[in-house]
């Protein structure tokens, strides 16, 4: 017999655990509606893409439709599955408090399930919000916008009760064939994917799978060419199938095998998980940055923190991040200017080059930096507010490297590509400067503003969110110049100075951050 | 010799979030001494160690190190003070080695002489094995010997340990306080926070008991078995326990006057 009210005591502790640490700064909430609404341009984006792409019906190819989304739910099922594969995890807290407690395995699990859909309620509201105006915008039936939550809501309890059952059958029996069978499970889930891409008679439509079932039934709504009763049937069935093996899985004794994570939660402000993490990669890393130490003869106290701080980006892997995140970068750009593509116009290269690297991963670049600093080296900023030293010094070395690796690595990928793809380079080089001079001042300034005592409270979460919109704020400028420079197709006699304009307002930028940053470390409280 | 203290602290008030941690605390450190900071839990030790080393900044009041008023000289007397927190944060990515380094470079040490007292605290505290080794891979006791070499490693006037001997073994705590003892006697003074009473007694010349962020009694044990009326054989922990036993009944909880927080307080006009 289940006891309900233990349950709910569960639930209202692992939300609150999650949850609490908002409580620390007052300023979470205000950043956590501004989270919601930074999305919203994406989730109109998404909306008018869907409709526009329903009311062109004329050739619309359903099926085509069916077996890509068909494929894109079989990669969710397979995150899933490859997720359970760990076994059945807790958190550190959930180890000591609950699990020496007197509560069941399935009161826990039930908890669990309950406060995760909570949690994933909160940061997934802009797709509730997507949802919602969809059925606004497409005229949907109320009848329609109910099957379509009840489909998408049975597909999402299968997977948390299908990667639930398996990690903590794989906690239990964590035998191999248990690997082989889940790896076969994953397997034959994407086979049918390859139809996308090569010309096989494999695919999804042919196959009974819960995420053909889900594809047709969302978009037999969204196209209003009806829901195919054996379809949400075949769906309702996987998931009573799942929750059958849940139930049976869920009675066994599964703490003595679980295994242990530490806490995680966006809101944590105590950094301890961050601090465990730079740990591991510290063990990870340190071997491949070995190769350079520090010693005391550098020429100048600049130099030697300079190189203090690159050893530490080598060891604790903030460098290897970065470069890893460059040629991930590199071999996408590669691809597809490789691949053509079946159809529809590719858009030029350049263009989609210059959008990507600067819409996405220049800003990216100084918030991994000066976020990894915050998490390895915050705690030991005593020893040089202890020393004396001209803490100006230290924000400048600091500075120096994040634009240094945020511009050199992107430079050199540039530099590749312009070679192999015949790209202009001058563009996105001025592009990834600007954005690397402003964004890693722009992060080290509001980074160390939030060391602050009354700020000090806010999630790493919002810390970085405000620094990415602050960094993007700035960069408005250099974004309307490269456009009108790549929109008119300016010549060299035009964009170069232009060009030099960037960089100068750049400099400046940097340069008063930098000096705001410097002001900003001699008042902080360690 | 100058005749002055080396720490002065002068009516030196801090509040954190609505806790008075410091009330008006008055203290003297004078130099060549081994000097000990008792309280129990919450007394302000921390607090006040932190504010002499510039970690923290204090509501109100004076702090003098070595005769210099650190609120309007906040860097330089820092080059005199070596600081080993409680709870030791260091870099983990750099080795003992480079830690050492680091640490001597940033005050300011020449080279030549960083490389030498570099070899001398290793020998010392037994790192020879470690020296390459991250700092991550050390153990409790050895992060806390490596820190405070790295506070040694300019050779300061005046250290200050939060809490030194704790996780350090027995062996490494007696090479530690025969340290002290050598540093004393070339004139240096070792200012220490600790819990420990006995340790406090055997090695202090003088120390000071603090309860709620007030100095209750200070000197040497003598003067505090006076002060306390415990006799003579009274040991320091039996002369604490009186005195913050007295002090307990003697202090007035006094209210600290917090701002009120309104959605619209920024539009008042302050006083």
């Amino acid at each position: 017999m289940m006891r309900i009210s233990l349950i709910l005591n569960v639930y209202m502790f692992k939300v609150k655990v999650f949850f609490g640490a908002i409580r620390a700064s007052r300023a979470s909430v205000a950043l956590l509606l501004l989270y919601t609404i930074g999305f919203l341009p994406s989730v109109f984006g998404f909306l008018t893409l869907i409709t526009n792409a329903v009311k062109q019906e004329a050739g619309v190819n359903v099926e085509f439709y069916v077996e890509v989304l068909s494929a894109i739910a079989s990669g969710i099922m397979v995150f899933a599955i490859l997720l359970s594969l760990r076994g059945y995890m807790v958190f550190d807290y959930e180890q000591n408090i609950l699990l020496t407690s007197p509560i069941r395995p399935r009161e826990l699990l039930i908890a669990s399930i309950f406060a995760d859909l909570t949690l994933a309620l909160v940061f997934a509201n802009p797709i509730l919000v997507l949802y919602i105006l969809l059925v606004f915008s497409l005229n949907l039936s109320a009848l329609s916008a109910i099957t379509m939550l009840l489909a998408i809501l049975l597909f999402i309890f299968m997977l948390i009760l299908l990667k639930i059952s398996l990690s903590i059958m794989k906690s239990l029996y964590g035998r191999r064939w248990i690997n082989a069978f889940t790896s076969m499970i994953m397997l034959f889930l994407m086979l049918p994917a390859l139809s996308l891409f090569l010309d096989i008679s494999l695919n999804y439509s042919s196959l009974p799978y819960p995420s053909k079932f889900l594809a047709e039934i969302l978009l037999g709504i969204i196209y209003d060419c009806g829901v195919e009763p054996l379809s949400l049937l075949s769906l309702t069935s996987y998931f009573l199938l799942s929750l059958a093996f849940f139930m049976v899985i869920s009675e066994k004794n599964f703490f003595p095998m679980a295994g242990y994570a530490p806490f995680v939660s966006p809101f944590d402000v105590s950094m301890r998980t961050q601090t465990l993490k730079i740990e591991r990669s510290i063990r990870t890393f340190s071997r491949m940055g070995a190769f350079l130490t520090l010693n005391p003869e550098s020429k100048s106290l600049l130099s030697f923190l300079m190189k203090k701080e690159f050893i530490r980006m080598l060891r604790e892997g903030s460098f290897f991040g970065v470069l890893l995140l460059y040629l991930v970068v590199l071999f996408v750009i590669s691809i597809t200017s490789i691949v053509p593509s079946q159809g529809a116009q590719r858009p030029p290269p350049q263009m989609f080059f210059t959008t990507f690297f600067i819409g996405v991963y220049s800003l990216i670049t100084p918030l991994i930096l000066v976020g990894n600093w915050r998490f390895s080296d915050l705690e030991n900023l005593w020893i040089p507010l202890t020393s004396g030293a001209d803490m100006r010094m230290v924000i400048k070395a600091l500075a120096y490297d994040f634009i240094l690796i945020s511009s050199v690595l992107p430079a050199i990928i540039i530099l590749i590509l312009s070679i192999t793809s015949n790209i202009n380079p001058l563009l996105p080089l001025i592009l990834v400067t600007s954005t690397s001079m402003i964004g890693c001042p722009v992060n080290l300034y509001i980074t160390i503003k939030f060391l602050g005592k009354k700020r000090r409270g806010t999630p790493s979460i919002f810390v970085s969110w405000a620094s990415m919109l602050l960094s993007a704020l700035l960069l408005t400028p250099t974004y309307i110049l490269v456009v009108l420079i790549s929109s008119l197709a300016l010549g060299y006699a035009v964009s170069t100075p232009i060009s030099a304009i960037i960089l100068v307002y750049s400099a400046v930028i940097m340069m008063l951050f930098m000096r705001l940053a410097e002001r900003e470390i001699l008042t902080i409280e360690v | 010799m100058t005749s002055f203290p080396i720490v002065e602290l002068i009516d030196v008030w801090k509040s954190y979030d609505g806790t008075q941690a410091l009330r008006g605390l008055n203290l003297e450190v004078n130099r060549g001494e081994i000097f000990g900071l008792i309280g129990p839990n919450g007394a302000g030790k921390t607090t006040t160690l932190k504010i002499i080393v510039g970690l923290l900044k204090m509501d109100r009041g004076i702090v003098r190190v070595n005769g210099v008023d650190i609120s309007e000289e906040p860097y330089e007397y820092k080059r005199l003070i070596g600081y080993v927190p409680e709870s030791v944060s260091l870099p983990e990515y750099l080795t003992v080695e480079e830690l050492l380094i680091y640490a001597g470079k940033i005050r300011g040490v020449p080279d030549n002489q960083i490389r030498e007292r570099m070899n001398y605290f290793i020998r010392l505290f037994e790192l020879s094995e470690k020296r390459r080794a991250l700092i991550l891979s050390l153990s409790r006791g050895m992060r806390q010997k490596t820190a405070i070499a790295s506070a040694l490693i300019h050779d300061p006037d005046l250290l200050i340990l939060d809490e030194p001997f704790i996780g350090i073994d027995p062996m490494g705590q007696h090479v530690l306080k025969e340290l002290f003892s050598e540093r004393v006697k070339e004139g240096k003074t070792i200012f220490i926070s600790t819990h420990m009473l006995d340790t406090a007694e055997r090695l202090c010349d003088r120390v000071a008991i603090i309860h709620k962020g007030q100095n209750v009694a200070s000197g040497d044990l003598k003067n505090l078995q006076q002060l306390s009326r415990t006799g003579e054989s009274a040991t320091l922990e039996e002369v604490f326990l009186k005195l913050t036993e007295e002090a307990k009944e003697l202090m007035v909880e006094e209210p600290i006057e917090r701002k009120r927080r309104t959605f619209f307080g920024f539009l008042r006009r302050s006083p």
